[in-house]
């Protein structure tokens, strides 16, 4: 095993540009999804709405019941009936909707014709949204009372709206807040680790590549009893075993990060997607480690691919940000695919048979990127080996 | 026989690199191959190698026809390159371990042969060193090593002083006929004539493809109508008339330059009283005399009418 030595010695020469690329994964991981913070749920508290009430009505009980119910789920301004005044107090956000009950309300409600009550509002407010289905609920249901018991008292109907308007339901939240949290931090946490890992394969395989591609080596090579199917063996040992170290390395982090997390259905799908990933990124980095001719050429190619199909493809920024001419191009790269199954790992709160499908889909469509370019590699090297 | 070469011939494209070569190679000696640059040495190397594809003609090594495939004859060969052919990144040691795993699989007896190896070419005390902190004489001397750890029966060793110091020059030719006492045979190509002369038993010299003449040194030069080479340094060379000199019997030729006389004769007769009596008839004054045998130059001066190093 001459060769597959030789691979990760070389290798252990070239750990300084290698360790930087995992160091700055690393420290990038670790600060960008832990200053993270997804959008919490439970955090939600109820806000009330300004607004002014003007009765031009008589103060009946109606009108009296309506600006009681308004009161329970708005903040009640107490403004003068004075145009100027009003609009003033709208232009200064004083309040957000004036509501003015015209003159014959109660009697019109309870003869059963259709009411309308003036608004001015704030131009584009969803306050104004939140107020009319406040309001349209407290007339709708005093309109079904009076169809169906007509003749019923001012009274009662008051009464019974007050009842009628005063259920609440209870809302439990079923879906588990701290296992969303995880597995949106750990699906970002996983497409950065696509920049990294294309980085470092190409880095690695791409130098090791170069000295055994170099002419008067590969010549001495030729002239030893060794095949050349026994030394290109060993060589693709050598890089699957670095990629596959690779691997192990940069998931570790995601273990200590996201703990018990990580043996969880998303967490398993998360890994799986990574390790079909790393297949792929081997496949790439190996065609670009038998064309570059030089070190030069290796670290712009590895920092230009890595980066470019990373942004292209939303690592950095998330896919929906980006625009559709973009995507259509990054869904020419594998990392694409990688990062669209984590995203919607990362999103699934359950799995079921359709999720599934899609994010095994894309993972697919990865390890066929990645046979595709060996095929092609394999080709490129049989045609230079006409003659060393 | 160990190689045993018949009407090679490779062609790029127009150009002729081999012309129906022939060589044969006997076991136990250092075959001379030598020739101008460009005369085809290293691209006959290269096809007895299996690493050139050829046009035409046979080759075959130890009776057995020579291939890409052929790994039992490629297990008795040992090649030292032109270029110096070693990683970078691995250290003294463990570039001739490598090399020398490629040929033998156990452990303990490649220990024994990389230290032999690296004791034959005296890299002792930079077995730790990376190749880029190694002068190029020890460059050169690490990538003979390379070559030869494993104790093959045939080494072909392809120009392997080119841009080395004339101290180190001495010592890897000094190795080299050290292994050929051991037993190996070996095939040494370069265009130094002097190099050639001192270690190879057998020389054949190479010219636009083809061997043009084969023998030991002296039966090469024995080929030559020229024998050995008069020089007089003149004090006072303005009286000298060179015609009455060219005209003397078995005289060949003669030249001035600044104040050296230079006369060559023919071989087996010796004019040198014949030249100084006519010297001093012209009253010129003679310095100091030596005479020179022919050489290889000579030999392929005579056979092409161009000198080797052209």
């Amino acid at each position: 095993m001459q060769v597959y030595k030789a691979f990760f010695k070389i290798i252990q020469k070239n750990r300084g540009q290698i360790l930087i690329y995992l160091v700055v994964f690393m420290v990038l991981a670790l600060l960008l999804t832990n200053t993270y913070n997804p959008p919490q749920d439970t955090d939600f508290s109820k806000v009330k709405v300004n607004i002014a009430f003007i009765n031009n009505d008589s103060d009946s009980q109606l009108v009296a019941g309506l600006k009681t119910y308004l009161d329970e789920n708005a903040n009640l301004v107490d403004l003068p009936d004075d145009t100027q005044k009003l609009q003033d107090a709208l232009f200064f956000r004083e309040v957000e909707y004036i509501l003015r009950v015209p003159a014959g309300f109660t009697e019109a409600m309870l003869s059963g014709q259709n009411v309308q009550l003036e608004k001015t509002t704030v131009p584009d407010s969803t306050s104004n949204v939140y107020m009319d289905l406040l309001i349209n609920k407290y007339l709708n249901t005093a309109q079904t009372y009076t169809t169906y018991l007509p003749g019923l008292s001012q009274a009662d109907l008051t009464q019974y709206l007050a009842r009628d308007l005063a259920e609440q339901s209870e809302v439990t939240l079923i879906s588990n807040g701290s296992h969303s949290a995880n597995a949106e931090k750990s699906g970002y946490y996983f497409n950065y680790l696509s920049y990294s890992m294309f980085a470092i394969l190409i880095l690695g395989v791409s130098s090791v590549m170069l000295v055994f591609n170099d002419t008067d080596l590969k010549r001495r090579n030729l002239c030893s009893p060794i095949r050349s199917a026994t030394i290109n063996f060993q060589m693709i040992l050598g890089n699957l075993s670095f990629a596959i170290l690779t691997w192990l390395v940069l998931i570790s982090a995601s273990f200590v990060m996201y703990g018990s997390f990580m043996f969880t259905p998303p967490g398993m799908l998360l890994l799986l997607n990574s390790f079909v990933f790393t297949l792929a990124a081997l496949s790439i980095s190996y065609l670009i480690g038998n064309l570059v001719k030089s070190r030069g050429a290796m670290s712009a190619v590895a920092n230009v691919f890595a980066l470019g199909t990373s942004f292209i493809s939303g690592v950095f920024v998330p896919q929906e940000l980006l625009g559709d001419n973009v995507l259509t191009i990054a869904s020419f790269t594998p990392t694409y695919w990688y990062i669209k199954a984590n995203n919607e790992i990362a999103a699934a709160v359950s799995f079921n048979a359709d999720t599934l499908q899609s994010i095994f889909t894309s993972m697919v469509l990865v390890l066929a990127f990645g046979v595709a370019v060996l095929a092609v590699t394999l080709v490129l090297i049989k045609q230079r080996r006409v003659e060393a | 026989m160990v190689i045993n070469v018949k009407n090679l011939v490779k062609r790029y494209g127009d150009l002729i690199a081999l012309d129906h070569f022939n060589l044969e190679v006997q076991e136990g000696e250092i075959l001379g191959l030598l020739g101008p640059n460009g005369s085809g040495k290293t691209t006959a190397i290269n096809c007895i190698l299996s690493l050139l594809k050829y046009d035409k003609g046979t080759i075959e090594i130890y009776d057995q026809p020579m291939s890409p495939e052929a790994y039992d004859i490629k297990r008795n060969i040992g090649v030292v390159m032109q270029n110096v052919a070693v990683f970078n990144e691995l250290t003294v040691y463990e570039n001739i371990d490598y090399f020398c795993g490629l040929y033998i699989a156990d452990k303990q007896t490649r220990k024994k042969l990389v230290a032999e190896a690296i004791d034959f070419v005296g890299l002792n005390d930079f077995t730790k060193f990376y190749p880029k902190k190694l002068s190029g004489g020890l460059l050169r001397r690490l990538n003979i090593a390379c070559g030869i750890a494993h104790k093959p029966k045939l080494i072909i060793l392809d120009e392997p002083t080119v841009a080395v110091d004339p101290q180190s020059r001495n010592n890897i030719l000094e190795g080299i006929m050290a292994l050929n006492r051991q037993g190996a045979t070996i095939i040494y190509t370069s265009h130094y004539m002097e190099e050639v002369e001192q270690i190879a038993s057998r020389i054949a010299i190479m010219d636009k493809g083809k061997i043009i003449a084969m023998g030991t040194n002296e039966e090469l030069k024995m080929m030559i109508k020229s024998g050995e080479h008069i020089n007089l340094e003149l004090l006072n060379p303005e009286h000298l008339d060179l015609t009455e000199i060219q005209a003397l019997p078995h005289i060949i030729s003669a030249e001035v330059t600044d104040h050296q006389l230079v006369v060559k004769s023919s071989r087996g007769k010796n004019n040198l009283i014949a030249i100084l009596d006519h010297l001093k008839d012209q009253n010129i004054t003679i310095g100091k005399i030596y005479s020179e045998p022919p050489t290889l130059n000579d030999v392929f001066l005579e056979i092409t009418g161009k000198e080797l190093r052209d």
